[in-house]
C-alpha cells in the first residue's frame, strides 16, 4: 500500500491530520474510487528527469550531494536515466538569479549552465534519451533560438525538445538589450510568433539532400522565412537542415488559461504542475483535451507530463521515514524563515524557526519579497491568510508549516506500491508520463531506475528497450503540426 | 611574454574555408553538418596535435537558398565535441553585433565547463543589413564599438561569480556567499546588463578571446585593471612580410598574436594551384563572401608550408618570434587536414617548434596564458593596493 501522497509528513510529536485521508476509498483521490475508471488499460508509463539546478527541492547539505556545476554530475544523472530508459532529460532556465528582499537568494542550489550548450555536450555521450531545453520566448530572438534548437536536434540525431516558457517580467529584462519591454498580456502572443518563425525555419530545408518534399521547400532549395506582425519583423534564409524527427518536440509549461490554450494549439507535451493529486490531474487532463479538440486537434495529441517526486523504501514505514527526512532537509531552518519572510515581506531571520508565525500580519507590497519565482502580488496576501489558518489549526511552527506545505508532492511507498500508483495515473488517462525531480543529485534517480522501473516492467507498463531513436518516436508522438498534410499525402 | 610553444589552430567549419568547398566535396544539408562528421573532423584535428579548432559561423548562409550552405550554431557544435575530445581547444566564432550578450556569456561559460577549460571565443562583427533584418533590428553602424561593449560585458559576467562563491555552509543554511557574487551593472552605448550571470565562473576564469585585428574597438579604460579585451589578435597580410609586420604591430594591444593562413595544399596527385583553380571555378554565383579575404595564403606543398611556419616560429635577432602562432583555414577540410596531419604538424613537432596540447590542459595553459584574477575579487584588489 502506498503512503498516500497527500498525507502530511510531519514530526510524529504532532497529532495526525484529522479525517478525509485519501487512503480511504470514499475519498475522491483514492485509487479505487469509482470516479477514476481505467480508460487506457495498455498505456505505458514514460519518465523524464527534471534536473532542477535551483530551488530548495534539491538537497545540497547531505554528504551524498554532488556538485551542481561539474559536468560529471549531469553525466551521472543522464546516464542513470538512459539506463532506466527515460524518454527525456530536462533542463530548466531562469535568466536572472533569484532574489529575496533585494539581495541574491543564497539558501538554495543555484548556477545553471545554458541549457542548449549543456545538452549538446550531453548529446555526444548518450544515444536515445531526449534532451529538453527550457527556453524563454520573451528574451530570445526567434531566428537565433530556432537555429540553436535545430542545431541540437541535428547533432543529437533527433532527440531535442524545446520547453517553451514565457516568463516576461521586467526584472529579468534588466539582463537584456531591450529591457523589460513586453506587457504581461502579450507574453503568449510573442510566444506564438516565436513558434511560427521557428516552424518556418525548421520547415525551410528540403527533406533530404536531393530535395524531396518539405512544406517550406518545393524545388530542392531552402525556403525564405518571413514573419511580420505587431511583435515581429523577421526576414531570413535559414542554414539548419532537418533532423530525423522533423522538428524539435514542443513542451510547454504554462498554467494560466492562455498558457493552456497555447499548449493545446501548439505543444506536443505539457509539463504540468499537477503531479500529486489524481483528481486534480484528471481534471487538468480533461481540460487540456477539451482545449486540444477546440484547437482542431485529436484529443490525445497533447501529452501530459507532470513534474513530480518519487520516494521509495523497502517498507511503507521506511518510505515514510525517508520522505520525512527529505522534507526536513529540503526545508532548512533558514529556508523556513526565508520562505515565510518572503510572504511577510520582511526579514524574519531573527525568528525561531521552531516557534510560531509572526504575531502581526504581513505588510504586502504589490510584488512580494521574492523575485524570480512565480508568486506575485495579490496572491501573497491570500497565501499568508491560508498559512496562518493552517498553522493555527494544526499547531505548526514556522518550519513545520513550510515542511507541511511542501509535503504534498509526488509519490512515496514501496517500489511495488509506487509502480501501482504510476500505472493507475497513466491508465486512468490523467497523465502520459512523469517528469521526476530528484531530491538529490547525482544519485537521486538510482532507486527509481533500479527498483521502480523493474516493477513497472513486471506489470507490462514500461518498455524493455527504447522503441525508437528519436524523442518523437519514443514518446509516440505524431508528426510535427505543420508537416501532417505532407505525411498524410505520402 | 610567455615563452610557450608556437600555436597552430585550425578552422573546422563545414566542408572547408573556400566558398566552394561544400560543392566540390559534394556535401550538403545534414551530410555536411552531422554530428558524426563533426566529431570525426575534430578528433582528426586533435590527433594531429593542433592547439585548437575554431568554428566559423554566421546566422545567415553564404548562398541564400542553397542546402550546401547548411551550418549549425557554433557554440552548440563546440559543446557537442567537448566530450569527444580531451586536449584540443574549442573556439566558436560568435558575432557580437546583434546577439544578446547575456546569452553569449552563459553559453560560452557553459562550453568552458563542459570542455573542462578548453573553451575560447572569436567575437566577430556583422556588417550586412540582412542580419539586421533577421533580428528585426536597425542596422548597427559602429560594429567595432558594439563588439567592444559586448566583449567587455561578457568578460564582466564571467567574473560575476568568484571562484569560491559556492560555500555550502550547513550551519547557516547558505549555499552561496552572496558577497562573492556581483551585479555587473554594465552600461554600454546601446544596451545595459544587470548580472550576475546565471552560470558560475568558467574553469579558465576567462575563456580565451581571439579576434581579427580591428573587429573589437580598443578598451575604453585600459587603466581600469580588468585586463585586455582580446587575448589573441589574428592578423592577415597579402604576403608573409606584411603579415609579420601586422603581427608585430598588434603586439602593442594584445598579449598574443597569430596569423590567419589559408591553405590549399598539394594533395591526391594534384597541385594546390590546380585545386584552387577548380574551387574558384566552382564558386557558386551570389556567394556572400568570396575567397578574397585579407588572410595570408599558402598554395602549394606541405614542405613549403612547413618552411613558412618554421620561419614564423623562429625567434628573430631580438630573441622574439614575430608571431605567437597561426590559425590555418583549410580550403577543403577533408583534403587538407589529412596532409596537415601527415606532413606538416609532425615536422614542426620534430623541430620542437610546436607541442601537442596535454590531455586535460586548459586552452590558456596550451597557449601559455595565465589564469586571470577576478576583477571583482576584493581581496585581490586589496593585495594590489598594498603591494
Ligand atoms: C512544472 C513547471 C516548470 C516550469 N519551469 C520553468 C523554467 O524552468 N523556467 C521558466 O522560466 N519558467 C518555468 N515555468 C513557468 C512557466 O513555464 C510559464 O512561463 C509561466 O508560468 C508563465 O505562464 P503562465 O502565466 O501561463 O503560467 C514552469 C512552469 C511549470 C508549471
Amino acid at each position: 500500500m502506498t503512503i498516500p501522497v497527500t498525507r502530511p509528513s510531519r514530526p510524529q510529536t504532532h497529532p495526525s491530520r484529522p479525517q478525509t485521508h485519501p487512503d480511504h476509498p470514499d475519498h475522491p483521490d483514492h485509487p479505487d474510487h469509482p470516479s477514476h475508471p481505467i480508460t487506457r488499460p495498455a498505456a505505458q508509463v514514460h519518465f523524464g528527469v527534471f534536473f532542477q539546478g535551483v530551488n530548495h527541492t534539491t538537497i545540497w547539505s547531505d554528504p551524498e550531494s554532488g556538485s551542481q556545476t561539474d559536468f560529471a554530475t549531469f553525466e551521472r544523472v543522464i546516464r542513470t536515466a538512459e539506463r532506466g530508459l527515460f524518454d527525456a532529460f530536462f533542463l530548466g532556465e531562469g535568466l536572472r538569479l533569484r532574489e529575496s528582499r533585494g539581495a541574491l537568494h543564497d539558501l538554495d542550489v543555484v548556477g545553471r549552465p545554458d541549457a542548449i550548450t549543456q545538452l549538446a555536450a550531453l548529446a555526444a555521450i548518450t544515444t536515445h534519451i531526449g534532451l529538453v531545453a527550457t527556453q524563454n520566448t520573451t528574451y530570445n530572438d526567434p531566428a537565433d533560438l530556432a537555429r540553436r534548437l535545430q542545431s541540437l536536434d541535428v547533432l543529437s540525431g533527433g532527440r531535442a525538445a524545446w520547453n517553451v516558457v514565457t516568463t516576461d517580467n521586467a526584472w529579468t529584462g534588466a539582463n537584456f538589450r531591450r529591457g523589460g519591454y513586453l506587457d504581461h498580456a502579450l507574453r503568449y502572443e510573442r510566444a506564438q510568433g516565436q513558434l511560427n518563425v521557428a516552424r518556418q525555419i525548421w520547415d525551410a530545408f528540403p527533406d533530404s539532400a536531393d530535395g524531396a518534399g518539405s512544406p517550406g521547400s518545393s524545388d530542392g532549395g531552402v525556403a525564405h522565412v518571413s514573419e511580420h506582425s505587431d511583435l515581429f519583423d523577421v526576414e531570413l534564409d535559414p542554414t539548419t537542415p532537418r533532423s530525423p524527427q522533423g522538428h524539435p518536440v514542443i513542451f510547454q509549461a504554462g498554467d494560466s488559461p492562455q498558457g493552456r490554450d497555447f499548449a493545446a494549439a501548439n505543444a506536443d507535451v505539457i509539463f504540468s504542475r499537477h503531479g500529486s493529486v489524481l483528481a486534480e490531474a484528471l481534471e487538468f487532463a480533461a481540460d487540456v483535451r477539451r482545449r486540444a479538440v477546440a484547437a482542431g486537434r485529436p484529443e490525445d495529441d497533447v501529452q501530459i507530463f507532470p513534474g513530480t517526486g518519487i520516494i521509495v523504501g523497502d517498507t511503507p514505514a521506511e518510505a515514510e521515514e525517508k520522505a520525512r527526512w527529505v522534507r526536513w532537509n529540503q526545508v532548512t531552518p533558514a529556508t523556513a524563515l526565508s520562505t515565510v519572510g518572503n510572504i511577510w515581506g520582511e526579514d524574519l531571520s531573527g525568528y525561531d524557526p521552531d516557534g510560531p508565525l509572526p504575531a502581526h500580519d504581513p505588510v504586502v507590497e504589490e510584488l512580494g519579497g521574492e523575485r524570480g519565482s512565480a508568486t506575485t502580488g495579490a496572491r501573497t496576501r491570500e497565501i499568508a491568510a491560508q498559512w496562518r489558518a493552517l498553522a493555527e489549526a494544526e499547531h505548526l511552527s514556522i518550519r513545520e508549516l513550510v515542511v507541511r506545505n511542501s509535503s504534498e508532492r509526488g509519490f512515496q511507498g514501496t517500489p511495488a506500491a509506487v509502480a501501482e500508483d504510476l500505472v493507475r495515473w497513466v491508465r486512468t488517462g490523467a497523465v502520459d508520463g512523469f517528469n521526476i525531480s530528484p531530491w538529490i543529485v547525482p544519485s537521486g534517480l538510482d532507486d527509481i531506475v533500479d527498483k521502480v522501473v523493474p516493477e513497472l516492467q513486471e506489470r507490462g507498463a514500461y518498455p524493455a528497450s527504447y522503441t525508437g531513436t528519436t524523442l518523437r518516436e519514443n514518446l509516440g508522438l505524431r508528426a510535427p503540426l505543420t508537416r501532417r498534410a505532407a505525411v498524410g499525402a505520402a | 611574454m610567455p615563452s610557450s610553444p608556437f600555436f597552430v589552430g585550425l578552422d573546422a567549419d563545414g566542408a572547408g574555408a573556400h566558398p566552394a568547398a561544400a560543392a566540390v566535396a559534394r556535401l550538403a544539408g545534414t551530410d555536411l553538418v552531422s554530428g558524426t562528421r563533426l566529431a570525426r573532423t575534430v578528433r582528426q584535428a586533435e590527433n594531429a596535435g593542433l592547439t585548437f579548432v575554431s568554428f566559423t559561423d554566421a546566422l545567415l548562409p553564404a548562398v541564400p537558398g542553397s542546402p550546401a550552405s547548411a551550418r549549425l550554431d557554433s557554440v552548440t557544435r563546440a559543446a557537442f565535441v567537448s566530450r569527444t575530445t580531451t586536449a584540443i581547444g574549442l573556439v566558436p566564432q560568435v558575432p557580437t553585433t546583434y546577439p544578446e550578450p547575456f546569452h553569449v556569456a552563459a553559453q560560452l561559460a557553459s562550453l568552458d565547463i563542459a570542455a573542462a577549460g578548453r573553451g575560447g571565443w572569436i567575437p566577430s562583427v556583422t556588417r550586412d543589413a540582412a542580419t539586421a533584418d533577421a533580428y528585426g533590428r536597425a542596422v548597427v553602424g559602429d560594429v567595432a564599438r558594439e563588439a567592444r561593449d559586448v566583449v567587455q560585458v561578457v568578460r564582466d559576467l564571467w567574473d560575476s561569480w568568484e571562484d569560491d562563491a559556492v560555500i555550502r555552509d550547513v550551519a547557516t543554511g547558505r549555499y552561496i556567499d552572496r558577497e562573492r557574487l556581483h551585479y555587473v551593472d554594465f552600461r554600454g552605448e546601446t544596451f545595459s546588463v544587470k548580472g550576475p550571470l546565471i552560470t558560475p565562473r568558467p574553469p579558465q576564469g576567462q575563456l580565451v578571446v581571439l579576434a581579427s585585428d580591428g573587429d573589437v574597438a580598443p578598451v575604453l579604460d585600459p587603466a581600469g585593471g580588468a585586463g585586455p579585451l582580446v587575448d589573441v589578435t589574428l592578423v592577415g597580410g597579402s604576403g608573409a612580410a606584411t603579415a609579420r609586420g601586422n603581427a608585430v604591430a598588434a603586439r602593442e594591444h594584445s598579449p598574443l598574436t597569430g596569423i590567419d593562413i589559408e591553405v590549399v595544399l598539394d594533395a591526391g596527385g594534384r597541385t594546390g594551384a590546380d585545386r584552387l583553380a577548380v574551387l574558384d571555378a566552382s564558386t557558386p554565383a551570389g556567394v556572400r563572401s568570396p575567397w578574397d579575404t585579407s588572410a595570408l595564403r599558402h598554395v602549394g606543398s606541405a614542405a613549403g608550408l612547413v618552411a613558412l611556419l618554421t620561419e614564423l616560429a623562429t625567434p628573430g635577432p631580438d630573441g622574439r618570434r614575430p608571431v605567437d602562432g597561426v590559425r590555418l583555414l583549410p580550403a577543403v577540410l577533408d583534403v587538407d587536414l589529412p596532409v596537415l596531419a601527415r606532413d606538416v604538424l609532425p615536422a614542426l613537432r620534430a623541430a620542437r617548434l610546436t607541442a601537442v596540447p596535454r590531455p586535460g590542459a586548459s586552452l590558456r595553459e596550451s597557449l601559455g596564458l595565465p589564469r586571470p584574477a577576478n576583477r571583482y575579487d576584493t581581496r585581490v584588489q586589496a593585495d594590489a593596493l598594498s603591494a
